[in-house]
């Protein structure tokens, strides 16, 4: 086990659970948007903004914001116009950010494969500091605010887009609003969970949830505690064994979503 | 002499969907008074389902004039919508869809209520009322995509009448459902018509499914308006006999 300050353990495990919070909790609206593959997109943009920003010896949270913010600009009216094929612009972003996160570690001054740009391909426990904590903590409540006052226009654009917005929704703000949340919680969640594997802890968490539940606000309430524990378990397994934290999340989170499956009431066959 | 009052004003309507050139509806004019049960009918890909769309600016007509409520349709469809309720054509619900009856049915509400506010004894007094009126309120805790096509389709109904609608645009509302569901609905909608004066603009591809309630008729053919006048008169015109031989067989 590593010896750790105390504080610096706080510290991270407060990181990790805010990381669960915020991912799993904006995961409910990316997976019913079907966003997934533009978010899927956004985490790899935001993971090529932080190797930039350690290329440039700046903050790599700034950099991986303007870098995940930059593609929900790009892909966002381009998807929801359907002016062109979504898969098609996604991919194509997605191996530019992927090749530029590349081309940027290489250039990080030092040893490029190691310390500090390995950190944003798998996470760390080491890498949260104060100010991550802070943004988190301002994420998660702009997040719990902004479910708690449109809870009701969020829930009529779940089950139904075009009947939301036939019933007087104006759906566009709300999709966008979505996708800037979740570029927001990629960027941040970065550094404890890695640009390579953020994205895991959006999907897994809430997919779980939804094996078990038929009632929307179930889901909005259990995919973040599945999203906490799974970060919770995972930091722990990361601290006794020294496994990527990142890498340590996501098994337990996938390891949830397969036990999921398995146990789910919504599969089981009716005799 | 009388100005005659309409919900529904369109003048020299045309409609295209996005990247094409040849409009799907084009040159509609159609005039529609407060107070009336009309019928739209045609065969598939007739324009019907984009002209109930462009009546509530889901689509946007790229010519033309529409005044609903007498207020222009695209400077004011946040504002026009809200009083009007919309059943969609079916569509495909994951039967594992995370959403319970008085959940859609509370969804249509949404709209009118407006942001920060919150659902009030009374907005849920309507929700009861409204799935009470389809024959639904047993079902309000069910699991939405556990529903049969006939039932879903009266939650969709239950939903456009939760938010109290001036307007009722219905997309093919009988097709899914069974003879006395049917006749359950006719009834309602002719209710609707007349005690609370509701105007009715119901999309049907079959003459047999039109309700007693409604007056007037109006026969889309390509994009455009071909007949439009008494029921009783379109029906048995010698023009729908050969049109529509088939259904009348």
């Amino acid at each position: 086990m590593i010896e750790l300050q105390i504080s610096l353990l706080i510290t991270s495990i407060i990181g990790a659970i805010l990381a669960g919070y915020v991912c799993s909790t904006i995961g409910v609206f990316v997976v019913r948007m079907n966003l997934s593959s533009i978010g899927f997109c956004m985490s790899h943009a935001a993971f090529a903004g932080a190797a930039f920003g350690l290329m440039l010896s700046i903050d790599p949270l700034v950099s991986s914001l303007i870098f995940s913010f930059f593609t929900a600009v790009i892909l966002g009216p381009i998807t929801e116009k359907a002016k062109l094929e979504s898969n098609v612009i996604i991919g194509f972003l997605f191996s530019i950010m992927i090749a530029l996160a590349f081309i940027f570690i290489n250039l990080i001054p030092g040893q490029a494969a190691s310390g500090v740009s390995l950190r944003i391909l798998w996470g760390s426990i080491f890498s949260v500091g104060y100010n991550d904590i802070l943004m988190l903590i301002f994420l998660s409540s702009i997040l719990t605010i902004f479910i708690l006052i449109f809870y009701k226009e969020l829930m009529a654009i779940m089950f139904n887009r075009k009947l939301a917005e036939s019933s007087g929704i104006n759906t566009k703000l709300f999709y966008f609003a979505v996708l800037f949340l979740t570029a927001f919680a990629v960027s941040l969640s970065i550094r404890i969970v890695g640009g390579l594997l953020v994205f895991a802890l959006i999907i897994n968490p809430t997919s779980t949830a939804y094996q078990f539940f038929y009632d929307f606000k179930k889901i909005i309430i259990f995919s973040p505690l599945i999203g906490i524990i799974s970060c919770s378990i995972g930091f722990l397994i990361s601290l006794y064994t020294d496994f990527p934290i990142g890498a340590s999340i996501v098994i337990i989170s996938a390891i949830f979503f397969a036990l999921a499956i398995f146990f789910s009431p919504k599969r089981k066959k009716i005799k | 002499m009388v100005k005659k009052n309409y919900i529904i004003s369109l003048g020299n309507i045309d409609t295209t969907y996005q990247g094409d050139k040849i409009p799907v509806i084009n040159n509609i004019n159609l005039k529609i008074e407060y107070g009336e049960f009309v019928s739209i009918i045609g065969s598939n890909g007739a324009g019907k389902t984009t002209l109930l769309e462009t009546i509530n600016g889901l689509l946007t007509y790229c010519k033309g004039s529409g005044l609903i409520f007498n207020k222009e349709i695209l400077k004011n469809k946040y504002e026009i919508r809200k009083k009007i309720g919309y059943v969609i054509q079916n569509f495909d619900i994951d039967s594992n869809a995370p959403f319970l009856c008085k959940d859609v049915v509370m969804s249509g509400k949404t709209g009118k209520i407006g942001s920060f506010r919150f659902y009030s004894k009374e907005d849920w007094d309507n929700i009861w009322y409204s799935m009470s009126l389809v024959g639904m309120i047993d079902f309000a805790n069910r699991p939405i995509g556990k529903l049969s096509g006939g039932e879903f389709q009266k939650i969709l109904i239950s939903r456009a009448l939760a938010q109290k609608p001036d307007l009722l645009l219905l997309d093919e509302p009988l097709s899914n459902l069974d003879f006395s569901s049917r006749k359950q609905i006719e009834k309602l909608l002719n209710r609707l018509n007349k005690k609370d004066h509701i105007t009715i603009l119901m999309v049907s591809h079959d003459l047999s499914f039109i309700p007693s309630g409604c007056k007037r008729i109006i026969v889309m053919h390509k994009g455009k308006i071909i007949l439009d006048g008494n029921k009783n008169e379109i029906i048995n015109s010698k023009f729908i006999e050969n049109f529509f031989k088939k259904e009348m067989k």
